[in-house]
């Protein structure tokens, strides 16, 4: 599938889902099945050694994620997929964040009025992570 | 499976995972919408359960869940919010993310540095067995001049990795939280 319609289609499974219903993305870089080698006491890291050095496509993967039972009483599995070279990556989720914040609308909107006393509350210690860095 | 209170610090620690693990590493997003209110079995029972409860004016809310997972080391981290104003953000993240997955020259640039220094950090969590000897005996012939400083340095993080530093990464994050 393209990238295009993979997003066109994405919108419409995103916007279509009702209470209790899920959509699952992924992504992954796209491997054949025996391409990625095992890890041994020498050599623990074996991605890094081989082939990662070599730019490859990530594959985005959409779905439903409805059970056989669901498809076997009449209904439908949606699966979607596409796969983005690297050179296309940045465009790609450009798009992809658009269609997902246009679409996923049962999300919390920004209250202005409640951050801003939160801000005020919370002055100081507001831009911290909870972790340290790695130096 | 730890969840972060942070995006950021999410982001961080799925770039040093997928930096380690490229060809494995996936990442899932799901998105849930959930009823504002789930009736009990007692409101059930007793016939109570309509729509006239005391969220029913409040709509149905979403949820949108990361998760980092590398299926070979079992390591798997989270992110969890349900704000509207984080998902653009998120999904810059997912971007910045995949170009790390996809490997390639651009990224190269920046992954060697910080691949030597997650070696560096395992290896000063895990037990002075390999990585320690070389460093003690690197400190001895090394007189404290930067530059053989920072071979000992080298030396012993190729040691303390070949010494089965793979589980060392998951045990890491673990002690950091």
């Amino acid at each position: 599938m393209q990238p295009e319609e993979f997003l066109t289609k994405l919108a419409e499974l995103l916007s279509t889902r009702k209470t209790g219903e899920h959509v699952y993305l992924s992504q992954k870089r796209l491997t054949g099945q025996n391409e990625v080698p095992k890890a041994t006491e020498e050599n623990p890291f074996p991605d890094l050694t081989q082939s990662a050095t070599t730019p490859k496509p990530i594959i985005i993967r959409a779905t439903d994620g409805k059970r056989k039972k669901h498809i076997t009483s009449g209904g439908e599995k949606i699966k979607l997929s596409t796969e983005v070279s690297p050179d296309q990556l940045e465009g790609f989720y450009t798009r992809y964040a658009e269609v997902c914040k246009a679409n996923m609308t049962t999300l919390k909107p920004r209250d202005r009025k409640k951050g801003k006393a939160k801000a005020r509350k919370k002055k100081g210690g507001a831009g911290q992570t909870s972790m340290t860095a790695i130096p | 499976m730890p969840y972060y209170d942070k995006s950021e610090d999410w982001l961080h620690q799925s770039t040093l995972l997928i930096r380690a693990r490229p060809l494995t590493t996936r990442i899932t997003t799901s998105y849930g919408i959930k009823p504002a209110h789930r009736f009990t079995k007692v409101e059930k029972l007793a016939g109570t359960a309509t729509s006239e409860g005391k969220n029913a004016d409040k709509p149905p809310r979403g949820k949108l869940i990361l998760k980092t997972y590398d299926p070979v080391s079992g390591s798997c981290l989270k992110y969890a919010t349900s704000k509207a104003a984080e998902v653009s953000r998120l999904i810059q993240m997912l971007g910045t993310l995949a170009r790390t997955m996809a490997g390639g020259p651009q990224s190269e640039v920046e992954q060697q540095p910080a691949v030597a220094a997650e070696k560096d950090e395992v290896m000063a969590d895990a037990p002075p067995s390999g990585g320690g000897v070389a460093e003690s005996s690197a400190n001895r012939s090394g007189a404290g001049t930067p530059v053989s400083a920072a071979a000992a340095a080298a030396a012993a993080a190729s040691t303390g990795s070949a010494g089965g530093g793979g589980g060392g990464k998951g045990k890491k994050k673990k002690g950091k939280r």
